[in-house]
């Protein structure tokens, strides 16, 4: 029955259907993205361009009918466009048609969106040439700068006594990380959960709250567990540890879904159970690159614990706002040397280890 | 019968058909040699063997008992009697080889006592004895990875021995290895073959090593079996139809 070309388990078959519906499917993608760069170039034309720099207008006028307006022209031409089978977007996902229009279509528009891209992002981020060497700026930044390099000593035994508990922030929101995320990172990982439905519910349900915890940044983790908790080392900790499992758990099952799979298959074979194969099979090859991560992350951690601070997450970098709020530079200038001294001591003794390790 | 394979087909999800209807058996103490071209479905045969890859249909008679079928326990039952050596060897590199033959005898032991590498004495003598059968009792201590091509494929053959398996497959184990040192592996699959008198089922690339080992052999082509017979018949005609047309024998010693 196999065997029939006309069956339809046939595999010439299979394989044709199937590159009908990508085909489909490709085609939606395309006519979509058309649709968004159409609408992209439009409206960076309209507001960026003709408003903010022609007009040069401080407030722009805005109303929902006319993005709603612009967005069905772009509808209309983008779907238009993909129609013809020689857009941008119809040659990303490969069904475009191998002719000269293509090929024009290509390289123009390509450029052409890049082009106002580029200029739309000096428009909108002010960049000005001027007010980065005019006289009264480069006075305060010589003011600055004086003071900064003449730190104030006096303050150094309570700059040290902070400096000391942003490390032991960043050491114990490490070291609390790791056993959580080594029991999460297992069900992250798409080569051990695939087997069957349930767990591959789970496999992604984890990963799409890891996704969103770790796309919140430890700032904000310390704004919102400073009010939960209080602000101080305890919220600047808790900010980190949560960002730190969301984190290492992604660079922890992306390294279990790179590891060799003929061992496993081995000790499979063996008869081995489940856990078994993953504790025998599949810990062994992970142990060194876990162990890297997280020597490495304890020294992302030290820099991101002194940001932590300053919104009232404990540790040197409460002081440093501190002092910045008085405007009081030299003593500014102090904490931030001693920042910049920890952070390069901890890159190098974190490169140094992971080196001897491997 | 030791295993009894009947009319197995193997569709993989991308469409390939590497299985179309192979049947055969085994007998107790037999040296079969699959040979075939690279995607003739040799390896996959042998994966089904042992569940490794779930049949599309068909069945597998082990020990006169159907096993294709058969889920936890009782599979991993069947798979301890069922020893499996590779072409990558697939050892655990980092760890030592006595750890790594150790590894073979999961399958009997307890999930903690397993986890703890808490094993008995008995386990030990076992392993020590498992290496003494291949000749590398010395290199117990030291790292998988250090050790030569052949070595840690004499290294896999002792973690298959820890199973004490009643079948033993080996899926090219020489096809990574130097002429001289597939010779002597070989030599230790005939060993445990005639001495201990394990049935070992073998996919082999190379004609002389077959006449040398093989006591029968089955030749597959795109999935199908085309020879069924004694090594010494496969004459120069049987050779064209296996590996094709333009195909000639390469002597290996």
């Amino acid at each position: 029955m196999i065997n029939d070309p006309e069956s339809e388990l046939h595999p010439q078959r299979l394989i044709e259907e199937n590159k009908k519906r990508e085909d489909k499917f490709n085609f939606v993608k395309a006519v979509l993205l058309d649709i968004f760069f159409v609408f992209y170039s439009i409206l960076v034309i309209q507001r960026a361009i003709y408003y903010r720099f022609f007009l040069d207008l401080r407030e722009l006028p805005f109303s929902w009918s006319e993005i709603f307006i612009l967005f069905a022209v772009s509808v209309v031409i983008g779907f238009a466009w993909a129609s013809t089978k020689t857009s941008l977007s119809c040659k990303l996902f490969g069904i475009a048609k191998d002719n000269k229009t293509t090929k024009w279509t290509v390289e123009i528009f390509g450029w052409f969106l890049f082009d106002i891209t580029l200029i739309a992002g000096w428009i909108v981020t002010k960049i000005s040439i001027v007010g980065l060497f005019s006289s009264e700026g480069l006075q305060g930044a010589q003011r600055i700068f004086s003071a900064l390099f003449q730190p104030n000593f006096g303050i150094f035994d309570d700059a040290l006594f902070a400096m000391i508990e942003t490390i032991y922030i960043a050491l114990v929101a490490t070291l609390i990380s790791i056993p959580p995320t080594l029991f999460i990172s297992f069900f992250a990982a798409r080569n051990l959960m695939k087997e069957n439905k349930f767990t591959f519910f789970i496999y992604y349900t984890i990963r799409i709250i890891l996704n969103f915890v770790r796309s919140i940044e430890p700032l904000i983790w310390a704004i919102i567990f400073s009010v939960w908790v209080g602000i101080g080392p305890f919220a600047g900790m808790i900010a980190l540890l949560v960002h730190t499992i969301a984190g290492n758990a992604k660079l922890y099952s992306e390294a279990i879904e790179s590891i060799e799979l003929g061992p496993v298959e081995a000790i499979t074979a063996t008869g081995a159970n489940k856990v078994q194969v993953v504790w025998h099979a599949v810990v062994p090859q992970i142990v060194l690159p876990f162990l890297s991560f997280t020597i490495y992350r304890w020294d992302i951690n030290v820099r991101m614990a002194t940001i932590i601070g300053l919104v009232g997450g404990g540790g040197i970098g409460t002081m440093l706002m501190q002092y910045q709020g008085l405007a009081r530079w030299h003593e500014v200038g102090l904490i931030v040397l001693m920042i910049a001294f920890v952070v390069w001591v901890m890159d190098y003794i974190s490169a140094k280890i992971r080196e001897a390790i491997y | 019968m030791i295993l009894k394979v009947q009319n197995l087909h193997k569709i993989y999800d991308n469409g390939t058909h590497a299985l179309k209807g192979v049947s055969f058996e085994v007998k107790e103490g037999e040296f079969l040699v699959i040979i075939g071209l690279s995607g003739s479905g040799k390896s996959t045969l042998l994966r089904c063997i042992n569940r490794l890859i779930e049949p599309t249909s068909g069945s597998v008679y082990f020990l006169d008992k159907d096993i294709t079928h058969i889920k936890g326990e009782e599979l991993r039952k069947a798979k301890r009697q069922i020893g499996m050596v590779f072409q990558q060897f697939n050892l655990i590199k980092r760890r030592s080889v006595l750890s790594n033959v150790i590894n073979g005898k999961l399958g009997s032991l307890g999930t903690m006592e397993s986890i703890f590498e808490r094993y008995s004495d008995h386990v030990y003598e076992e392993a020590y004895k498992s290496l003494e059968q291949v000749g590398i009792t010395d290199k117990a201590k030291i790292r998988a990875d250090s050790l030569s091509g052949g070595q840690q494929q004499r290294v896999a053959i002792a973690r298959s021995l820890m199973q004490n398996p009643k079948l033993l497959l080996a899926d090219e184990p020489v096809a990574s290895l130097d002429p001289a040192t597939s010779n002597s592996v070989m030599q230790y699959f005939e060993k445990i073959n005639k001495e201990i008198g394990t049935t070992v089922i073998c996919n082999l690339h190379f004609l002389s090593l077959v006449r040398r080992y093989a006591s029968r052999v089955i030749a597959l082509k795109d999935g199908e079996i085309v020879y069924q017979g004694l090594p010494s018949d496969i004459d120069e005609a049987w050779f064209k139809t296996i590996y094709g047309e333009e195909a000639e024998e390469v002597e290996i010693r």
